[in-house]
């Protein structure tokens, strides 16, 4: 039986002791101060706390931190600096692709997991991808543009 | 508010705290987190124990087996569900409509048939393909089909002792395949309505011929009693029975919300279904 | 640095720290010794309040009702009208009605509190829909007939004349339902007290307006508030009046206990206990030649307003005002009534009011066609609206309207005419089309009488800083104003600094609404912009001016005569779709759309706004279903109310033309409730051809079209 949580947040091991119902996002904004994941909906059904777990995307707003127990995690803020999040970053900023902003730093990790898998995006392959985040503002068609942008200009940073 | 949670490291720690504390597994949580939600920074409190069995190795894994069934192991993911070759088509076809890319990477198909909610996508297909369900309590393993473990809506026969550890689905080869869930949406969506329906068609004779209805009744629906109108008969029958056979059907189900949509739509379906039969240029797939 | 141009393609000031996740809004903002707070809301629709029963509350926690407003207070929330209470107090009027508000330190607890406040009420029965507040269902809730403001306008023969001569009538009514704004970011504010004053940090679209809302709950003038708005992740009219809701029971609270204080929805509460876009019901009785030819329409517009005044007088306006669409009919008579019902209160939701009528005339028009053999398109076109028209206020249109050039880009792009002859009636697939305007501003003389805009400049060696009101949220007003200053100053624009506005620091420059930030506060801010660049050399200065109402647009606010708006934009829309006849699960194939907002200031940040208004519109005719029983809403997640995915429709292919305004800054009009003006009815049409049937209510979810061809049989 684990008496703890043991996982690693952006690289930076965490140990969580306390009840392990307890939401992931919740310990990563509260106590990690990683507000770059944000809460929209509390149901998993908007993508504006998208993390990365073991390289695939999840919402973190409906799993326990139990369930995270020896995963890695990759928040926005993990991933911003790197070549790959800049590359991303950037690509929304040029393509038009932020508005209220709310939904982005989501929808940056449902990118970046995509691009990760599939080097060369259809637009097809994007909206497929980017499905499970809402972003009310934009109508998609500039982050769909921003994402290929991203992949385009990437391009080896993908392989 | 101060009950204990727990996250077993072992099958066999997770079957004895089941039978000690009785205490809820929660895998993917995707049912769980949602339906006890609390709001923003409170942890779901479910009023029971509950136990994370997230990671729990024993498990995971899809394999065809000797004895002619596919094995899915309780925790694997519609995402790996979609992705595997060896998955009968329908329950693929389920599987990646599922919610959207983050809810495929953590729901669980144990997660999905133990919630027995009457609008989950995978119990819709298993049903149809007269899937069973492996229990496991200490000491003991029970199985049995699907749609009988599956008792109503959110209501199954799992013991309080028990966890479902895994799915075994009958390997059999199909000529005519169908699946349509139809969504609140396009994609990310909660199903309104699912058939699922498959025949095996061999020199102008129906020789098996079954469908499921999702989300049209407190639990999947299959109709032996229509199927068996078609099943043995003539291919060339089928303009003479549909009626018959629609009208069975459409007694079989029992929507709750949007009822005449969800019988429409269900006849209409089963319809084209029948109609794909008769058509000797179509088979395989039926679109 | 090169001086920013107003055709440089620029990228938006806030993209990259949005896109970083380091844009703060207020949930990530915590102070020092902060608590939470939670409302408790009323769980009936109607009813007195016989009994409150709070449990002994722990060390740091309290319970603060309506009973603690300071005797120099008063209980209301100043809005447009004073009606809406802070707190509920003696009896509810709807369902999630503020009775108290409960403030801790552990929202876990403040969740248990919360369950276990026993609240007793004397039920009545509510009233929820147009037609049971019209048959006054349970007494009435406004007045004695539940007609909360009304109001008329005509043109043109007497309509008793109109009808005598036609060759026959054409009535139908036609219906919208509940629509949730779903800002990605929930409602959220914080309060605190800094240097003595009451200071919110707060999500909203307009700061002025909450320090007048409720400054008046403690007896204080609304300059001793301080309202400092953080970055809003969308709003869409949702965050207009209702933050005053969440400001008002938090300034009472703050008063008492004197912590920081913040309260954050989460969505639940956000779908069930916040403001919707107004249902709407319409009957038009239209006067018709023996070809089909509009002799005048007689219109009779209900708007539910639910349980408080707010802003739904104004919004009542505005519908009745665009219920003419975009054209010049020979006669018309307009009637509007707002109607009280035990829901939700009804508030702004972009387009304010105006998208449940151009719906309405938009399916009228479409139906008169086809009964009578025309193409939609050809129909409309005849009734164009040109320079010099009247509008239904008696007023006259001002500018070009370009709308024939815009058909022609759409028409051609989509090649409309020959699909739409092609797909013909019935053969499961169908193109659509929508002409639509939506009047720049205040409606009439309010910007001039009412708001009285400023804007100031200040200049600090040289960087040059932005002081207004207006707000970002996520529609680019950063973006778009800086340019606008830059692009006169002929400075670059990295040289501009707009920080999100602080009551305390900037002058009012009216509310983040009516689209007319750009037009309005963007031309103060380009004339202070022109005289600083002339005064460039004078080293520090401040330039502020006060907006200039442009001559020559008579307006009776009494009457409703005159010019209703200074100028409109324009805008036409085509939906193609196709409609899976065994599901009827419709797919939409195309969107094009040409829209004339004068002149485009960043084509970046109009390409977005038409994208995103296009399909919010699409949504609303489609999926977004809001139903409401007892009082009670239905949808409560973003589960069961469903927004457009990323798969939902295709790529738009939209365009703009260039129609100079002349009072706008360098030509623009106002946009961001035009682009969600006209898709619906657009995306109607095309599923009506498609299938054949006729469809008077949206939106249309597959089991509504069902119904439609069970009704069409």
């Amino acid at each position: 039986m684990r008496d703890k949580v043991v996982f690693h947040v952006n690289g930076e091991r965490v140990e969580f002791i306390g009840n392990p119902m307890t939401r992931l996002i919740d310990v990563l904004r509260d106590d990690l101060g990683l507000t770059g994941v944000k809460e929209g909906c509390g149901e998993g059904e908007c993508g504006a706390c998208s993390v990365i777990k073991d390289g695939k995307l999840v919402t973190s707003c409906i799993m326990p931190v139990g369930s995270a127990d020896g995963s890695e995690i990759l928040t926005i803020e993990g991933i911003r600096d790197t070549p790959k999040g800049i590359c991303i970053t950037e690509a929304f900023r040029d393509g038009g692709a932020v508005q209220c902003g709310f939904c982005i730093p989501g929808m940056v990790m449902a990118a970046y997991a995509l691009l990760e898998e599939n080097h060369h995006p259809t637009e097809e392959d994007i909206r497929m991808a980017i499905s499970g985040n809402i972003c009310r503002c934009t109508g998609y068609d500039l982050i769909v543009k921003s994402v290929q942008l991203a992949a385009e200009r990437g391009g080896r940073l993908w392989q | 508010m101060a009950v204990r949670n727990y996250i077993p490291e072992t099958l066999e720690e997770a079957l004895e705290l089941r039978r000690d504390e009785h205490a809820i597994p929660l895998a993917g949580g995707t049912d769980i987190m949602v339906q006890h939600r609390e709001g923003i920074g409170i942890a779901p409190d479910v009023g029971k124990p509950v136990m994370i069995i997230s990671n729990l190795a024993e498990l995971k894994g899809i394999r065809r087996r000797d004895d002619g069934f596919v094995e899915i192991r309780a925790l694997e993911t519609p995402a790996s569900i979609a992705s595997s070759d060896i998955v009968p088509w329908h329950v693929r076809q389920a599987a990646a409509r599922m919610g959207a890319i983050a809810l495929r990477n953590m729901a669980t198909i144990g997660g999905n048939i133990g919630n027995a909610s009457p609008k989950g996508d995978l119990p819709q297909p298993l049903i149809l393909l007269d899937a069973e369900v492996v229990v496991a309590s200490v000491g003991s393993e029970r199985r049995m089909l699907l749609d009988e473990f599956i008792l109503g809506s959110k209501k199954t026969a799992l013991r309080d002792d028990e966890i479902i550890t895994s799915v075994l689905i009958p390997e059999k080869e199909f000529t005519h395949l169908f699946y349509r869930k139809i969504g609140t949406r396009r994609a990310n969506a909660i199903s309104k309505l699912s058939l699922s329906a498959a025949a095996v068609i061999r020199d102008g004779i129906i020789e098996d011929f079954r469908a499921s209805s999702g989300a049209a009744g407190p639990k999947v629906i299959r109709s032996r009693e229509a199927e068996s109108l078609l099943t043995k008969r003539q291919v060339s029958e089928i303009p003479d029975i549909a009626d018959d056979f629609i009208a069975a059907w459409d007694r079989a189900i029992s929507p709750h919300a949007m009822p005449r949509y969800r019988r429409n739509t269900t006849s209409r379906m089963l319809l084209h279904f029948l109609e794909a039969l008769q058509d000797e240029t179509l088979t395989g797939i039926i679109g | 640095m090169s001086a920013t141009r107003i055709d440089d393609r620029i990228v938006r000031v806030d993209a990259m720290e949005k896109a970083r996740g380091e844009a703060e809004y207020v949930c990530d903002i915590r102070f020092p010794g902060m608590v939470y707070g939670t409302l408790v809301r009323s769980t009936v629709a109607r009813g007195k309040i016989l009994s409150i029963d709070v449990p002994a509350l722990p060390e740091g926690y309290s319970f603060i009702t309506a009973d603690d407003i300071p005797a120099e207070g008063r209980n209301e929330l100043w809005m447009i009208a004073k009606d809406w209470r802070c707190f509920a107090s003696g009896d509810v009027r709807y369902v999630g009605e503020t009775i108290g508000i409960l403030c801790g330190p552990d929202r876990g607890m403040l969740s248990y509190l919360k369950k276990h406040i026993a609240i007793s009420y004397e039920e009545e029965t509510p009233a929820v829909t147009i037609d049971e507040a019209l048959a006054l269902k349970g007494g009435p809730i406004a007045g004695e007939d539940n007609i909360m403001c009304s109001l008329y306008c005509e043109k043109g023969p007497k309509m008793d004349d109109v009808f005598r001569q036609a060759d026959s009538i054409f009535e139908e009514t036609l219906e919208t339902g509940f629509q949730e704004h779903v800002h990605l970011e929930t409602n959220s504010a914080i309060v605190r007290q800094e240097d003595g004053r009451f200071t919110f940090y707060i999500s909203a679209q307009c700061p002025f307006y909450v320090r007048k809302s409720v400054s008046g709950l403690l007896g204080l003038r609304p300059e001793d508030i301080v309202v400092k708005q953080t970055t809003t992740g969308g709003a869409f009219g949702g965050k207009e009046h209702f933050p005053d809701v969440l400001a008002g029971p938090l300034l009472v609270a703050c008063n008492k206990i004197h912590k920081p204080i913040k309260m954050v929805f989460d969505r639940e509460e956000d779908m069930l206990y916040s403001v919707k876009r107004h249902p709407s019901k319409v009957v038009f009785r239209t006067a018709l030649d023996k070809e089909g030819g509009i002799l005048g329409i007689d219109g009779k517009i209900y708007y539910n307003c639910g349980a408080y005044l707010s802003a739904s007088y104004v919004v009542l306006q505005r519908g009745v005002f665009h219920a003419n669409g975009v054209y010049d009919f020979p006669a018309t008579h307009l009637e509007g009534y707002g109607v009280a019902t035990n829901t939700f209160p009804s508030d702004a939701f972009r387009g304010f009011g105006a998208p449940q009528t151009l719906f309405a005339i938009e399916m009228h028009l479409d139906h008169i066609a086809r009964k009578f053999g025309y193409d939609p398109a050809e129909y409309k076109a005849r009734y164009f609206l040109r320079k010099g028209g009247e509008t239904v206020t008696n007023g006259h249109i001002v500018e070009d309207v370009k709308l024939p050039e815009m058909l022609e880009q759409i028409a051609t792009a989509s090649d409309y005419y020959r699909k739409a002859k092609e797909y013909g009636i019935g053969s499961g697939r169908g193109i659509g089309i929508s002409f639509y305007n939506h009047g720049g501003a205040f409606t009439g003389n309010g910007e001039q009488a009412i708001i009285k805009a400023h804007a100031r400049l200040v200049k600090e060696g040289s960087r040059v800083r932005i002081e207004v009101g207006s707000t970002e949220m996520g529609q680019g007003f950063q973006t778009t104003l800086r340019k606008i200053a830059a692009n006169a100053l002929g400075i670059s624009i990295s040289q501009i600094d707009y920080p999100n506005p602080d009551t305390s620091r900037v002058p009012d420059s009216g509310p983040t609404a009516a689209s007319r930030s750009t037009m309005v506060v963007g031309k103060i801010v380009e004339d202070c912009a022109r005289e600083m660049k002339e005064r460039w050399d004078e080293g520090d200065f401040s330039v502020e001016k006060e907006y200039v109402h442009p001559e020559g647009h008579p307006w009776d606010q009494d009457t409703f005569r005159g010019d209703a708006y200074l100028g409109y934009g324009w805008g036409a829309c085509i939906v193609e779709v196709e409609v899976d006849r065994l599901t009827n699960e419709v797919r939409t194939v195309g969107i094009w759309s040409s829209h004339d907002i004068g002149k485009a200031i960043d084509e970046l940040v109009v390409h977005g706004q038409v994208n995103g208004g296009i399909i919010q519109s699409l949504g609303y005719a489609s999926m977004e279903k809001m139903e409401n029983r007892d009082g009670r809403f239905r949808q409560s997640s973003m589960s069961d109310y469903v927004v457009p995915t990323s798969m939902d429709f295709p790529s738009q292919e939209w365009f703009l033309v260039d129609n100079p305004y002349q009072w706008g800054p360098q030509g623009a009009k106002g946009m961001g409730e035009l682009v969600f003006n006209g898709a619906d009815a657009a995306y109607v049409d095309a599923v009506e051809r498609a299938l054949g049937v006729t469809v008077v209510k949206i939106p249309i979810p597959p089991e509504d079209i069902e119904e439609a061809i069970e009704n069409a049989r």
